[in-house]
């Protein structure tokens, strides 16, 4: 199976999927009973909505300037991170680069033994309002301002990382805590949380 | 709920619990079902009737509406011809469709394998995907005997009758899908291309009349169903320790010493050679 290829660290090829979006049913039945339109359109498949990949990361005066690619799921159903810590992973089942709603996932290894620390490792103490800039695949540049870092158990990080709904907002994630040698994983994850900064920087 | 509530021809009087519309709405009431409707019997548009008030007029062959939020009950559904009164004469039931709250329905006007109109009320999963996953459900609501599904010329469904459906959850992608008659590799329908994005419960029915020379597919999509990564593993080797971990700089200090002294076998056998 293709799949099976999606092990451990290795990044995964960009390939666009349709970001899913909300389940929408606003119609009411005193709507309908009003005599309201119901909405009627052709049972067709519609064609896929394109997402605008994030291919860059910089975070100011951190010296922190990778690349983004997309990346999946593992066999085991977790986040695959591209091996290289320089470079980070864009989870492409989260929002996109130019998404007006729900989180853009953006995760790096804090380090590794073949290249040693990786860049977020600065990422882990960043104070509120620090500046992040997000390069999309069209060019575009956006501009975020940290709102939280936080640190959770791994194994209890919140679903709301990935949340899809709500207002759009940027999360970094990479591995703080403590070090298990047997597993080699850490404890933690740690999330940096930001919002726009009002418009394109 | 994947097996199909089989509700045709099951005429149950008048029997809605729920008037339309007057649902109370105070914080107890359940969350409302979403119900749509697909028309899916060729060359006759219809009027859809709701506990005997028109909902949907002159609605066309092909056409999905809805999904209507609708609160938990029995609804009672007639479909008659485009221009009719009223829903006394009707060319399919009237029939009971009983509906529980925050569920998706999807109410099919379709050919029984003998060529009759006939309705089938449909549960659609709705529950989530495994994260970089999609779901692909397929109904058979085609006057046509049982048919295979195939994915990349192999059968991935098999012997699916009318009014039956199957579901799969599939890696997100595209695939070439083709409806054949069930043990035959020979298309009724297709290939075609369908994509099954992450998230998204994609529903292809396979309606129109084998006879007819007139099988097609329809296509519904519900999305909003994407499954989360159940972790990110973000560091293999323990030099950004917080709170002080001796013990992974060992492991890592070892390492390097199993690493080197293994490059040091290495040469040491090259030399040999």
């Amino acid at each position: 199976m293709a799949v099976a290829a999606l092990t451990g660290c290795a990044p995964v090829a960009a390939a666009p999927v349709t970001p899913a979006a909300t389940p929408s049913s606003t119609t009411s039945a005193t709507a309908a009973a009003r005599g309201e339109d119901i909405p009627v359109a052709a049972a067709t498949l519609a064609p896929p909505e394109e997402p605008v990949p994030p291919v860059r990361v910089q975070v100011a005066g951190r010296d922190v300037d990778v690349t983004v690619v997309p990346v999946g799921v593992d066999r085991r159903g977790a986040m695959v991170l591209p091996e290289d810590p320089s470079v980070a992973g864009w989870y492409r089942w989260s929002s996109d680069a130019d998404a007006a709603r729900g989180t853009t996932v953006l995760a790096a290894h804090v380090d590794s033994l073949r290249w040693g620390l990786g860049p977020f490792v600065r990422i882990r103490d960043l104070p509120d309002d620090a500046e992040i800039v997000v390069t999309a695949d069209d060019g575009a540049r956006r501009t975020y301002r940290v709102d939280s870092t936080e640190r959770f158990r791994k194994a209890a990080l919140p679903d709301r990382v990935f949340d899809r709904t709500g207002a759009h907002r940027l999360v970094l994630v990479t591995c703080g805590g403590t070090f298990d040698p047997a597993t080699r994983t850490y404890s933690d994850n740690v999330v940096v949380t930001a919002r726009p900064a009002g418009g394109s920087g | 709920m994947r097996t199909p509530i089989r509700i045709a021809g099951v005429v149950i009087g008048a029997g809605a619990l729920t008037a339309f519309g007057v649902a109370p709405a105070n914080a107890a009431t359940p969350a409302p079902a979403g119900v749509s409707v697909l028309h899916a019997v060729p060359d006759t548009p219809v009027d859809v009737w709701v506990d005997g008030e028109r909902t949907l007029d002159d609605f066309q062959p092909g056409d999905l509406a809805g999904p209507l939020a609708l609160p938990a009950g029995t609804y009672s559904v007639a479909i008659t011809a485009a221009d009719a009164t009223d829903d006394s004469d009707p060319v399919i039931g009237p029939v009971d469709v009983p509906v529980e709250g925050d569920r998706s329905y999807t109410i099919a006007a379709h050919l029984n394998e003998g060529g009759e109109p006939t309705a089938t009320v449909f549960a659609n999963d709705t529950s989530a995907a495994p994260a970089g996953q999609g779901r692909l459900t397929v109904r058979h609501t085609a006057a046509a005997p049982a048919v295979d599904v195939l994915a990349g010329g192999d059968a991935v469904i098999e012997g699916l009758e009318n009014p039956d459906e199957q579901v799969l959850e599939l890696p997100a992608g595209t695939i070439s899908a083709a409806v054949a008659a069930a043990g035959s590799t020979d298309p009724l329908i297709g290939p075609a291309d369908v994509q099954v994005a992450e998230g998204v419960n994609t529903i292809v029915y396979a309606w129109g009349s084998a006879d007819d020379d007139d099988l097609e597919l329809a296509v519904q999509t519900i999305t909003g169903l994407g499954g989360n990564p159940n972790g990110i593993n973000s560091g293999t080797a323990g030099l950004a320790a917080e709170g002080g971990s001796p013990v992974g700089l060992i492991g890592v200090g070892a390492l390097a010493v199993l690493v080197a002294g293994g490059a040091a076998l290495v040469v040491a056998r090259r030399a040999r050679a």
